[in-house]
């Protein structure tokens, strides 16, 4: 199978509000991933308002959700509204599941507005082809961030727009060292304390081989779950270094006066101890997050970003070996800005210390 | 620290001795001649009977041994039906007709079912229990219960009462129950929920309460599923962070080992790992692992391992791969050796016991009459793995939740095999220790036992699933199995093979009403409003429980008087964090 776009179809896919059966979806997403598709994965049991806020952030093709325990066409039917009232109905919405969407219930849901429903039993290449051949020739033209960033990720140049009062966090680190909870955890808190806050999160996953990619860090950030909290995940697309060729221009939009954000985080995907993702002098701080289980301390030494991060933050601080971890980054980091987190506490209090920190 | 590494040593050390112990036999001539004696003494003594046509047959089938070394194998390596290890059954005589002997028989029926209203349910259980001199009531729950939500929750009005039952309330689960006497030893309730389960239970403790008095909590027998491990390595119902989530259940299951002797705390179960994609070996690792995690937890709570875990329970899948025709008795085996040398169990708690349900993943929409034959394959090999109790699938559930024809057929499927045909009836063993099972034996307790190693290397079952190792393994077997069945290589009679021209029939569905569920949002609200200023201090209370580490089981128990699943839910997760996902 060929794709003829030039740029790989962005689609988002989910299972819907009280369902967990996510073995058909995971299937897909390989599937999709494997023949070039950017996939925005949201995970199970995720609200039809959820779904579709995602959908507009993250500026989608279509969405794609998988239904196996009933209340399809509700759901269905939910989404599609959902889009017209927010006036994205270019969206399209294409689903399936198991037997209990019969023939009939297709019949209701493409009256609905839902594009297709790929049945029990169709085969992996005609949803491929058929998903291609819908949405493949879909462009972005409109003028809202959301669709501005899509643009700029596909290559195309604007003057720079005027800048806004947003301060610019740069999180890194490597696979595992839980940059995405750290965040999330983050964001919880400083949504309770400060009742104005908005928040903008470019958050990146590889591009696979295939120049398709699972983009899945919505999956577990479940608190920033919220209006006042603008998530855009950007693949790699074949750029090394942990972000994209785009990130620079794209965070030109996201720290504009349009976005009229206070706060944006860039996370980059899990790096190597070369890696120095942080040149563009749009970030204001730095951040190097870590586990305890980095390696010997010999390793240690190769990280290079210990030499210009900001600071260092050491999670997942209730492992065994985390004291000695935190002697050794002492050690050897130029900043004495170290914090020791555990951001998958319920309040952990490093991570309170580095909202105080951020928000001053 | 994990278990698992002296797990493997422990079994490991087992079978060199039972190799040892054969080598004996065949050299010492003393030996030789007491395991002679004793297989003599073991074969006179086996009661005999006789098939319904006239011929004698002994109620025990034994292999024709007449060599020391192979009785020793026999008798120390697969034991005799109900002898350690228990390869074969954990009990001398499963589902023969009863004897002089033997008077009693298991009567291994226990079908799911939910849907609707409590009310509906109800008429459901009457139904299915119509003709059974036991009540086995197992109960299937809808998706806002499962995710311990509230019925009147913005964007689930279309799931409620869909492929379960709505529960949002202690009223809700008294009407469920309605007309069964939970007090009496033939009745025995098991609920399907996990994220909730302690809500779940509370509001079932709670409603027997109201109805046979504070009595009643010591003499309630069933099961409740509760297992959150499986949950976060498969079928994905959390609703706390993984800590607060597996805190919240060992309340409970501490509670109930305390007070509620004859319930069994937790149903460990494999089959939603399995449904997941996990291959038969997976699931058994997973599964096993599980219940060893369990069993490590409550030793560290300082309970006694023979106060829980002669009343642990397992839930096993049965596919139609061939593994599966002997995935049951290795796992009998390895936990009777881990419970024995590991956890210093005694022979109750050697015992695993097993619930075994046929494979929903294995039915098919195309042509889906066929999906009889299919559960009864299924079911013909989870009888040969002597399952404790079973639940058949019924075929039109690839589309609906099962309506009333297809329940009686399913049901009739285990009455034909156990009752109806001689296979299980006459004589213990009579398909088990074929040379393939045999061989199976060997090959999937090595495959199980490199898992173990595994997870062992990743430190433990929680580390390797904060790793997400078992989530990624089930993700890449099921991957594989669409694969074969897309490729054909993986045949699927109807689908992908032998395909129908005939347009394609669709049973009937069983779909619940607007009017219906609007009704239940309407009982709900009654409810909240009824009790809108108590529900506030209590949940205030609960908080406080939560707090200062408390059991927060025994305090649900009283919350549930008042509140509804939602705000209970809720309190809970605000008070301890949500729980988040892993894809």
């Amino acid at each position: 199978m060929k794709l003829s776009t030039r740029h790989p179809i962005r689609l988002l896919t989910a299972v819907p509000l009280c369902d967990g059966h996510d073995s058909a979806i995971n299937t897909i997403n390989q599937e999709l991933i494997q023949h070039g598709f950017e996939v925005i994965y949201m995970g199970y049991h995720r609200s039809a308002e959820a779904i579709v806020r995602a959908a507009i952030q993250e500026d989608v093709v279509a969405i794609g959700i998988s239904s196996y325990n009933g209340g399809h066409i509700e759901f269905f039917r939910e989404i599609v509204h959902l889009l017209k009232k927010n006036k994205r109905p270019d969206i399209g919405v294409f689903g399936g599941g198991g037997g209990t969407i019969t023939p009939d219930d297709v019949k209701i849901m493409v009256k609905d507005g839902v594009d297709a429903i790929y049945l029990a039993g169709t085969s992996f290449d005609y949803i491929l082809n058929d998903l291609t051949k819908r949405y493949s020739k879909k462009c972005s033209k409109g003028q809202s961030l959301a669709e501005l960033l899509t643009q700029t990720e596909n290559g195309e140049t604007f003057p720079a727009p005027a800048k806004g009062n947003t301060k610019v966090i740069g999180i890194t680190g490597p696979g595992g060292a839980g940059k995405t909870t750290l965040i999330d955890e983050w964001v919880r808190g400083a949504l309770i304390d400060q009742p104005e806050l908005s928040i903008g999160i470019l958050s990146h996953d590889p591009s696979s081989v295939s120049r398709g990619g699972l983009l899945g860090d919505r999956a577990s950030m479940i608190y920033c779950e919220d209006d006042r909290v603008f998530i855009r995940s950007m693949a790699t697309r074949g750029q090394q270094g942990g972000l994209s060729i785009a990130t620079e221009d794209c965070l030109k939009w996201m720290t504009s006066k349009k976005a009229g954000f206070d706060i944006v985080f860039i996370e980059t995907v899990g790096t190597g101890q070369e890696a120095l993702p942080f040149s563009s002098d749009l970030i204001d701080h730095k951040v190097l997050v870590l586990h305890p289980e980095y390696g010997a301390r010999l390793q240690l030494q190769k990280i290079l970003m210990l030499d210009c991060a900001d600071t260092v933050v050491l999670n997942k601080s209730d492992w065994s070996g985390a004291a000695r971890a935190l002697q050794e980054i002492k050690e050897q980091s130029k900043t004495s800005n170290i914090f020791t987190t555990h951001a998958c506490q319920h309040n952990d209090k490093g991570v309170k210390l580095l909202r105080k920190e951020w928000l001053s | 620290m994990s278990h698992l590494k002296s797990i493997i040593n422990s079994v490991t050390d087992y079978n060199s001795y039972v190799d040892e112990y054969v080598r004996e036999a065949r050299k010492d001539e003393q030996v030789s001649q007491r395991l002679l004696e004793q297989w003599k003494s073991i074969s006179e003594s086996i009661p005999q009977t006789k098939t319904p046509t006239g011929i004698d047959i002994p109620r025990l089938a034994l292999p024709h041994l007449d060599e020391a070394g192979s009785i020793a194998r026999y008798l120390y390596g697969e034991g005799l039906p109900g002898e350690f290890p228990y390869v074969s059954s954990i009990y001398k005589e499963m589902y023969l007709e009863p004897d002089d002997f033997n008077p009693t028989t298991e009567e291994p029926t226990r079908l799911f079912a939910g849907l609707g209203t409590a009310k509906d349910t109800n008429k459901r259980f009457h139904f299915l229990t119509k003709n059974q001199q036991s009540h086995r009531l197992s109960t299937a729950f809808d998706g806002p219960t499962l995710y311990g939500m509230d019925s009147d929750t913005a964007g689930v009005f279309g799931k409620i009462g869909e492929g379960g039952v709505a529960i949002d309330t202690v009223e809700d689960m008294e009407q469920l129950f309605d007309g069964f006497d939970l007090s009496a030893a033939t009745t025995s309730v098991s609920m399907t929920i996990n994220g909730p389960a302690p809500t779940i239970m509370a509001m079932f403790i709670a409603a027997a309460k109201r109805r046979f008095g504070e009595k009643v909590v010591a003499k309630l027998r069933g099961t409740v599923q509760a297992d959150i491990l499986k949950e976060i390595q498969g079928q994905n119902e959390v609703l706390f962070s993984t800590g607060a989530s597996l805190r919240f259940l060992l309340d409970m299951m501490e509670y109930s080992t305390k007070h509620m002797p004859k319930w069994y705390p937790v149903s460990i179960s494999g089959y939603h790992i399995s449904q997941a994609g996990a291959s038969p070996v997976q699931q058994a690792a997973y599964t096993l692992s599980n219940g060893f995690a369990y069993a490590e937890m409550m030793q560290q709570r300082g309970l006694n391992i023979n106060d829980f875990a002669p009343r642990f329970s397992f839930f096993f899948d049965c596919g139609m791969d061939l593994e599966f025709l002997s995935l049951t008795r290795v796992c009998r085996k390895l936990w009777a050796i881990a419970m024995r040398d590991v956890f210093q169990g005694d022979s109750r708690s050697q015992k695993l016991k097993v619930h075994t349900q046929t494979s929903g993943r294995s039915l098919i929409a195309a042509e889906f009459e066929n999906n009889l034959t299919r559960t009864t394959t299924e079911l013909m090999m989870a009888y040969m793995n002597a399952t404790n109790s079973s639940h058949s699938n019924s075929a039109d559930e690839p589309f609906t939740t099962p309506s009333e024809k297809y329940v009686r057929l399913a049901s009739h499927s285990q009455s034909i095999l156990l009752e109806e045909s001689g296979l299980f009836r006459h004589m213990m063993n009579t398909l088990s220790g074929s040379y393939g099972m045999k061989v199976l034996d060997k090959k999937l307790e090595q495959a199980i036992l490199d898992e173990f190693t595994e997870i062992d290397r990743l430190g433990g079952v929680i580390g390797a699933m904060d790793q997400r190792y078992q989530r990624s393994q089930i993700q890449s077997s099921a991957h594989t199995y669409e694969k074969q069945i897309a490729e054909g290589k993986r045949r699927i009679i109807g689908w992908n093979r032998y395909i129908s021209q005939e347009e394609q029939v669709t049973p009937k569905l069983v779909r619940i009403s607007d009017k219906k569920k609007q009704k239940q949002i309407d009982r709900l609200q009654k409810f909240k409003e009824k009790n809108a200023r108590k529900a506030k201090k209590v949940l205030k209370k609960l908080c406080k429980v939560v707090h200062n580490n408390g059991n927060v089981f025994e305090e649900l128990i009283s919350t549930v008087e008042v509140c509804s699943l939602g705000q209970i839910t809720d309190c809970l997760q605000t008070e301890v964090g949500k729980f988040r996902p892993m894809i």
